[in-house]
């Protein structure tokens, strides 16, 4: 000790106050030292590998790419965020300066909760770095649209949350095996929401942010809804009220009437929050363009987006896609351009095709010839470059190939799958038939009413020996007995 | 020179040593050394691990059959990993490594033990439920993740070595999904595949040599 | 006075860690002597408003810490340095210094500067910038002095503040004592005899959860005078009194 200092120095009149700057600079040390920064080379490691990867494999769609978030990004997070919130609200048991902590001014609940809010910053942090790399690579390949950010909004309220959760649960049960368990509770959470927001098994799952992926077209053709977005932020922020409110409750010796008092409304505030949030998702159902929240529902997002298709030619005929496929066009019109070939000039041929929504609620998807002159109305669930979903350039060509040819000859309700599996077995003949001709690799398979090997035999000997026909004959047949054909009236027997 | 205890009290007759297999030297010091790593507290978590597992088990928390089946059974078994690699942690540091030879046998012991247990606790938490893989999926994922935590102990030191086996779970999980057949991913592997249980048992016995020889690093706080 | 305590108890399950303590104390160096388990750290931790009493009553700073509001306003002007000093390794001298400083709500316009006097203070100038974990245990407890002298308290409670100190040092130390119990309450918890015989005014020496002894530093050794056991006066006056305690 200095000598030089020891001189007497003024009282101070009183102890001062704090002041909010305090508080500032108190959070200021607790992010310089927070120990969830060390993670981010691992979360890095896993971003790469998971969901940037999956989100590569999906088509440049904006909704599409998003869902990487809440599906890979966010479970791959809350395992580690948990356990780092747990590993920093047990930090003064584990390093014995409860006593000292507990002997100064400032409220616990105070210190903590600045403890807790510099975790869930670099948390935020790290996560929106993430976000603006995929989104980024996202906006140098899609066409259309812009990044939805209810999609983030929802992740970072999940990652608050589990931040909130393991922080609580680290100051409750400072033991080394803390960390650890608050990681698996974490992503068992995470993965049961999953598994109940796929198998949809009830409405209430829904509130889990990871979900199933969305189709290639939401927020293309009609808004993105956000209904659902808003409960499962109403859930998520109660909850988190609720957690960080029972770390405050917990002191309440020390914390003074008004925090107490703060605690108590905050834990109310925040039940009520979830409460609210999951009266409301009870109510919600299921829309051809999404989930709709009557309460929460903007009458206004149930207008279609306007847009100028963008458009080519295939054999002749127009084909136009909503200007988010631009860079698919040229793979559409190729696939689609020998089947129009072979049924060009036949009664109910298309004369133009048009992309429309996917809908998930009808069989057919919304695949339909219709109108004067007919027009063929095309849903495009998938892209040729969509890895994640196992598809590739000649799968796509087989689903639109195989789409135009199944609706064309038997019609909307001949269209389930990616596949011809309607219809009767003339008419599953010839689409095979005509498939043939316009070089697809397709399936003989079995559908509604084919119940045996044989049949399926006999369908496709049908289909080769009606394919094996010269382009003409064959065509002047079709134009001869396509009506015929289309309301089942024909055999196998009678097909050439 | 401290003015406590200048008066001492007269020397008492040595107390006669408690005699019986329970306080034998030897076994009184593997219970020392267990109680420092906290190995009650791992066994209550393990069988609070086989517990969700067979929770889950019963109530079909898995996503689908196949390797989603899966999905559960790996989390648990990672978990149960993630536990065994914290108890490496020593509360003594440099006092405890400067004593004699007994040391590292107590570090083995403990820590092929508590797998053994982790092990035997999975197995009976999923008694008489379907378990995708069966037993021996149990011994080869855990052992493998085991050994993953046991190596991170040896560099991060014991108290986030937990790190380990949750960022190899969420590979496993991947490659349960995209049905990699590649054995170092050996929880998305058959349970008897020779490859991937080579690639386990390797695995750990790294970790259990590195655990042995050298411990897990002294804390290093973050 | 800044201290006033009656018939102060705390009770452990069935150990009586402190059995009926009356104390006062004003501006000055009070020493607290005794063995172990005596009850030292119990009394100053209950001083330090960490741990409450069992029973009796306690006025710090002329305030009841019963109750919330004095008992923060007791805390901003109260520092505290505990027998086992925790710490976070992470953090550099100054930082944790900074941090306490902040904890105890000192004005954030203040806190700069109380922190560099108090690390000056302390005579860690020169590790300012150095993780806690690469400091000695001297150097760490210097550390926790400068955290318990930061906001200029009223009221310093230390629990064995010398303990890894080097001579040097603890000259120094007791130098930094007597400038601060000029104008403050310091009740420091030692078993170095010579601490309290070089630094403090006022002693007391507690044994089996009371005190046995109050007077100054030459009324210990007088106590001892004629008695054999000890190399130093305070030594046996110290082991005179305990030895009286305890029949």
């Amino acid at each position: 000790m200095t000598l030089t200092d020891a001189l007497a120095r003024p009282r101070p009149r009183d102890a001062g106050h704090a002041s909010p700057m305090s508080l500032w600079r108190l959070l200021w040390l607790e992010l310089r030292r927070n120990a969830m920064p060390w993670m981010f080379p691992l979360l890095a490691a896993l971003f790469v590998f998971d969901a940037f990867r999956s989100a590569m494999g999906y088509g440049p769609f904006w909704d599409l790419r998003a869902s990487a978030l809440e599906n890979k990004l966010l479970p791959d997070f809350v395992a580690f965020v948990a356990g780092v919130a747990a590993w920093m609200g047990s930090r003064d048991s584990r390093r014995r300066t409860r006593d000292l902590v507990d002997a100064t001014a400032r409220p616990r609940w105070t210190a903590q909760l600045t403890t807790w809010a510099a975790t869930t910053l670099w948390v935020a942090a790290g996560f929106l770095c993430c976000v603006a790399v995929l989104y980024g690579v996202t906006a140098s390949q899609a066409t259309w649209g812009g990044p939805p950010w209810w999609p983030v909004a929802v992740c970072l309220a999940e990652l608050a949350l589990m931040s909130a959760l393991g922080f609580a649960v680290g100051t409750f049960f400072p033991s080394r095996f803390t960390a650890p368990l608050a990681a698996v509770g974490a992503f068992l959470l995470s993965l049961e929401g999953f598994r109940n927001a796929v198998g949809r098994s009830s409405a209430y799952a829904l509130l889990s942010p990871t979900t199933y992926v969305p189709d290639d077209d939401t927020g293309l053709f009609h808004h993105y809804l956000p209904d659902v977005s808003i409960a499962q932020l109403m859930f998520l922020i109660g909850l988190t009220m609720v957690a960080l409110a029972i770390l405050g409750l917990r002191r309440a010796a020390d914390a003074g009437p008004q925090l107490r008092r703060a605690a108590a409304v905050i834990a109310v505030a925040g039940l009520a929050a979830a409460g609210t949030a999951i009266g409301l998702i009870g109510t919600a159902r299921t829309q051809a363009y999404g989930t709709v929240i009557p309460a929460l529902h903007d009458a206004a997002n149930d207008r279609p987006i306007p847009y100028t298709p963008v458009c080519s030619q295939a054999a002749g005929v127009p084909v136009c896609v909503h200007p988010a496929y631009r860079n698919f066009l040229p793979d559409v019109t190729a696939a689609l351009a020998p089947v129009l070939r072979e049924i060009a000039s036949l009664p109910g041929a298309p004369a133009r095709v048009d992309q429309v929504v996917v809908n998930d609620l009808i069989p057919s998807n919304g695949a339909a010839i219709t109108g004067v002159p007919p027009v063929f109305r095309l849903p495009m669930p998938a892209t040729p470059d969509e890895t994640s979903f196992g598809q590739n350039a000649v799968s796509f060509t087989s689903y639109l190939q195989a789409t135009l040819v199944t609706v064309f000859v038997v019609g909307a309700h001949g269209f389930v799958t990616l596949g011809p599996v309607g219809g009767t077995p003339a008419q599953q003949a010839v689409v095979l038939a005509l498939l043939q001709k316009a070089r697809t690799a397709t399936q003989t398979g079995s559908g509604p009413g084919n119940g045996s090997h044989t049949k399926a035999d006999q369908v496709a000997a049908a289909a080769r020996r009606f394919a094996a026909l010269p382009a003409t004959t064959r065509h002047a047949w079709l134009a001869a007995h396509l009506a015929t054909l289309r309301a089942g009236d024909i055999t196998l027997a009678q097909l050439p | 020179m401290t003015a406590a205890g200048l008066q001492k009290p007269e020397p008492r007759a040595e107390a006669s040593r408690p005699r019986g297999l329970l306080h034998h030297p030897g076994l009184r010091l593997v219970r020392l050394h267990l109680a420092s790593r906290r190995i009650p507290g791992a066994l209550a978590a393990l069988a609070l691990c086989a517990l969700v597992l067979r929770a889950g088990l019963s109530w079909h928390w898995s996503l689908g059959n196949g390797n989603g089946a899966q999905q559960v059974p790996v989390l648990i078994e990672a978990g149960a990993a993630s536990i065994i690699a914290v108890t490496a942690q020593s509360p003594f540091g440099d006092p405890e490594r400067a004593t004699g030879r007994w040391l590292p046998y107590l570090r083995l012991g403990t820590a092929v033990g508590l797998t053994a247990a982790a092990f035997a606790a999975m197995a009976a938490g999923a008694t008489a439920d379907h378990l995708p893989g069966g037993t021996l999926d149990i011994l080869r994922n855990t052992a493998g993740m085991t050994g993953i935590g046991l190596l991170l102990a040896a560099v991060t030191g014991g108290a986030l070595a937990w790190t380990g086996p949750m960022a190899y779970m969420i590979v496993a999980q991947i490659g349960l999904i995209g049905d990699w057949t590649s054995p170092w991913v050996w929880p998305a592997r058959p349970p008897h595949d020779l490859g991937a249980g080579l690639c386990a048992g390797l695995v750990f016995a790294a970790g259990i040599v590195v655990a042995t020889v050298r411990g897990a690093r002294a804390v290093r706080e973050i | 006075m800044n201290v006033e305590i009656a018939g102060l108890t705390r009770r452990f399950g069935r150990n009586q860690a402190v059995a009926g303590v009356d104390l006062e104390a004003g501006p000055g160096v009070f020493g607290l002597l005794g063995p172990n388990g005596a009850g030292k750290t119990s009394l100053l931790r209950m001083m330090a408003t960490v741990l409450p009493p069992s029973s009796g009553k306690m006025r710090l700073l002329g305030r009841e810490p019963g109750s919330y509001g004095p008992r923060r306003e007791i805390r901003r002007r109260l520092g505290y340095l505990p027998q086992n000093l925790g710490y976070y390794p992470s953090f550099t001298v100054v930082e944790f210094v900074e941090y306490f400083a902040l904890l105890k709500e000192m004005p954030a316009a203040r806190v700069p500067a109380a922190v560099a006097a108090a690390i000056e203070r302390a005579d860690l100038g020169d590790k300012a910038r150095a993780k806690l974990r690469t400091l000695s245990g001297g150097m760490l407890r210097r550390v926790g002095i400068a955290q318990a002298i930061v906001n200029d308290p009223e009221l310093l409670l230390l629990d064995e503040p010398t303990a890894g100190l080097d001579p040097e040092q603890r000259v120094a130390f007791r130098a930094l004592l007597r400038n601060l119990g000029e104008r403050a309450t310091v009740v420091v918890s030692t078993h170095l005899v010579e601490d309290v015989g070089a630094a403090c005014t006022e002693v007391a020496l507690m044994n089996a959860g009371k005190i046995v002894f109050r007077g100054t530093p030459e009324q210990l050794t007088a106590k001892g005078e004629g008695h054999g056991v000890g190399d130093a006066p305070l030594e046996r006056g110290y082991s005179a009194v305990l030895t009286e305690a305890r029949s």
